[in-house]
């Protein structure tokens, strides 16, 4: 799995060396360019989008990243304001698109996102459109395995955002399959894009499941759950809560065995900030992609180890044992409450922390305890390595109650 | 030309049910979709509260509802539908709490239901995907629940319908159970398979849709016929306010943002010719209790505006 930071917010079209030192001081190695910022069709005739301007900031542009060790997995082609009734731009839009889908090459990005045409086409016309469009595309690649990745839209209703193009996991996924067969080889897949999904209020674990392994990459970005914003995970939070259902997301990513690519868009939270705060900014959005894809792929921590040992003997020792206790059975855990000693839980023994100091070769021991780092510091004071974090937040499945023990 | 209904709630009360009867009749409705949930709110429930009301015998029911079905009757109001007591599961409850509503709430409801000669009753499918896992793990919970219930609708001749919901996440309404109408599709045509009669169909909720972004032709025309009864009413698109249809907009084009003339599209397609029922209890609270005739009668004025939209296209109505 890729975490990939997409440009927009971060890195200036016109002066792009601080952003892209900001980012590569924030530990991230993969970027997302986004040729909109560069051509939009809509755009085109206004003064800030004159080409010439334009061709001299992507040549710089593409001068400076020439320069790092960044990696492009994936590139974003120019999208159509999604509330535009314009429908004088598909020429454009085709031209546009097709000289994207080269530069996406020539940068070696593997994959283009590629927004569906839809202004001013009638819903029984609207395959048959895309079709001939995407396929288009398709054969302006010059490599085979460029991938070209469908995105889910939202459509305006009175100024409501509600369920637009390819927002249906079942009706995309027939797309994309209809579109490979028509391009004779996996040419096609699908980018959910995390935001869109929280306005539409969509079930995300749905929609992936749906989607299986035709989802090459997730756009993970948040907002009020009204308004296409594009904040930092979390960053959207009201009343203690996170609005969005980031639960569903990752079981949905865990569910569909995704491997692609988590691409962080929060260019809205990075742009709020000061530019002196900036880079504590993207430092954060680097360990908020970390995070999801740890719990993504929270199986891979635990497949690391011959053995393990847990250490905690509460819910979320009990959330571990009922999740990923028949796969990854542990050997015993180990608790500070020193009544629990020599006690059983949850079918496993719990033991003093002594018991860490001999371990057998290759265990690793995962603390089932949200004080991590005080529980971290005790075990390295005893000389244990192999510490992982277990966290239940985002559990395949849940107790309906709690273990509750007096103080 | 459509029957137009609203539910009792708000308007019809145990005390008088002969005058709430009469003014719905006068204000233009010709069905009703009888509240039976207001005698076992979903407040109390989630507050693992229960009263009393279906420790009632069959008969004692009956008896406590023969002045409601009479008051219909001489008012010429149909009972086209019913609101099953909600939620059926309360995650956290006690098992007697959850075993009561399944062996004795909602069995009693049906009885209530066929008591009123109504065919349909709207349930609530259970809200566990969030413990469960999956909404498919959930639909299972909820089948289990219905396959309890089915054989006594298959007797009395009901159709069960499931509405879709919602759930919340934060403050945030997302998606809940039965909001795959496809998925949807195929459940109730295994059921009615299963039991070799129609013991399932579908009751779409356009609020509830409007919260989660649902593109309502689409939805509409996936159900097709499995589409019994509706639950309509409008809301701001974030919170479940029930109230009078193209009532919101979001900009000042003024343009309603909820999609009711996809609704009426859908609605078209596939010929719907059930009853235009409108779950709007929350209007009567909102506006002056002296107004209540003119509102009832603007609701139902709605009723006939959909109504004309959809005649070019009738369909045929159970019941």
């Amino acid at each position: 799995m890729n975490t990939v930071v997409s440009m927009a917010g971060i890195v200036s079209i016109l002066r792009p060396r601080q952003g892209l030192d900001d980012l590569a001081c924030a530990g991230f190695t993969s970027l997302m360019p986004d040729f909109g910022l560069f051509a939009s069709a809509e755009g085109m005739t206004e003064a800030d989008y004159r080409p010439e301007t334009m061709r001299r900031c992507y040549q710089n542009f593409r001068a400076e990243i020439g320069k790092r060790a960044l990696a492009f997995p994936v590139a974003k082609a120019p999208f159509l304001s999604l509330t535009t009734e314009r429908t004088d731009l598909y020429t454009r839009i085709v031209r546009l698109n097709r000289d994207c889908v080269r530069a996406c090459e020539e940068m070696g990005c593997g994959s283009i996102i590629v927004q569906p045409l839809f202004a001013g086409i009638a819903r029984e016309r609207i395959w048959e459109e895309n079709r001939a469009y995407y396929l288009t595309l398709a054969q302006a690649c010059e490599k085979a395995e460029t991938k070209i990745l469908l995105p889910n839209q939202y459509r305006e209703q009175g100024g409501h955002l509600i369920r637009g193009l390819c927002s249906d996991g079942a009706s995309a996924a027939a797309w994309i399959d209809r579109l490979n067969e028509a391009a004779g080889g996996e040419r096609f897949g699908f980018c959910m894009d995390s935001g869109y999904c929280n306005v539409c209020g969509q079930d995300m674990q749905a929609f992936a499941a749906a989607l299986g392994g035709r989802l090459k990459a997730v756009i993970l970005t948040d907002n009020d759950g009204r308004r296409d914003m594009r904040r930092l995970p979390f960053a959207g939070a009201c009343e203690l809560y996170s609005g969005t259902d980031w639960l569903s997301l990752i079981r949905g990513l865990r569910g569909s065995g995704f491997d692609g690519s988590l691409i962080l868009d929060m260019r809205d939270t990075v742009q709020a900030f000061s530019p002196f705060l900036r880079p504590q900014v993207l430092a954060l959005g680097r360990a908020v992609a970390d995070y999801f894809a740890m719990q993504v792929g929270i199986g891979n921590a635990l497949k690391k180890y011959s053995s393990i040992v847990l250490f905690g003997a509460g819910n979320m020792c009990r959330n571990y044992m009922k999740c990923y206790g028949t796969q990854y059975p542990p050997l015993f855990t180990c608790d500070n409450n020193e009544k629990l000693w020599g006690t059983e839980f949850c079918g496993l023994e719990v033991r003093s922390p002594e018991a860490m100091k001999c371990l057998p070769e290759g265990c690793g021991v995962f603390i089932c305890n949200t004080y991590y780092r005080e529980i971290e510091a005790q075990l390295r004071a005893m000389g244990v390595e192999r510490i992982e974090y277990f966290n239940d937040e985002y559990m395949p499945s849940y107790y309906f109650d709690r273990v509750r023990r007096e103080e | 030309m459509h029957n137009i209904g609203v539910q009792t709630k708000n308007a019809i009360t145990d005390e008088n049910p002969q005058e709430g009867f009469a003014l719905l009749r006068r204000t233009g409705f010709s069905c009703c979709d009888f509240s039976l949930n207001a005698y076992l709110t979903n407040q109390a429930l989630y507050g693992f509260a229960v009263n009393d009301f279906f420790d009632k015998s069959g008969r004692e029911l009956e008896t406590f509802f023969t002045p409601h079905k009479k008051a219909a009757e001489q008012a010429g109001v149909r009972v086209s539908q019913m609101h099953m007591p909600y939620p059926n599961y309360v995650p956290g409850a006690s098992p007697e709490l959850n075993e009561y509503l399944r062996c004795v709430v909602a069995p009693k409801s049906l009885a209530v239901c066929a008591f009123f000669g109504c065919p349909y009753i709207v349930v609530h499918g259970f809200k566990l995907a969030h413990h469960l896992g999956s909404e498919e793990a959930e639909w299972e919970r909820t089948a289990d629940f219905l396959d309890s219930l089915a054989p006594a609708a298959k007797s009395y001749g009901i159709t069960i319908c499931v509405e879709n919901l919602y759930t919340s996440v934060g403050s945030h309404i997302v998606e809940g159970p039965c909001c795959d109408a496809r998925k949807a599709a195929q459940r109730i045509d295994r059921f009615n398979e299963k039991y070799a009669a129609e013991v399932l169909g579908f009751c779409f909720d356009t609020g509830h849709a409007n919260l989660v972004g649902i593109d309502f032709e689409p939805f509409l025309t996936t159900l097709g016929k499995r589409l019994k009864v509706l639950h309509i009413h409008d809301n701001d698109g974030v919170s479940d306010l029930h109230q009078i249809p193209f009532t919101f907009t979001r900009t000042r084009e003024n343009l309603p943002s909820t999609d009711w003339e996809g609704f009426v599209r859908g609605l078209r397609a596939i010929g719907y010719g059930g009853v235009l029922n409108f779950e709007t209890a929350p209007v009567l609270t909102a506006f002056p209790d002296v107004m209540k005739e003119e509102t009832l009668g603007f609701i139902a004025g709605i009723g006939r505006y959909f109504a004309g939209e959809l005649s070019s296209a009738p369909g045929q109505e159970k019941g």
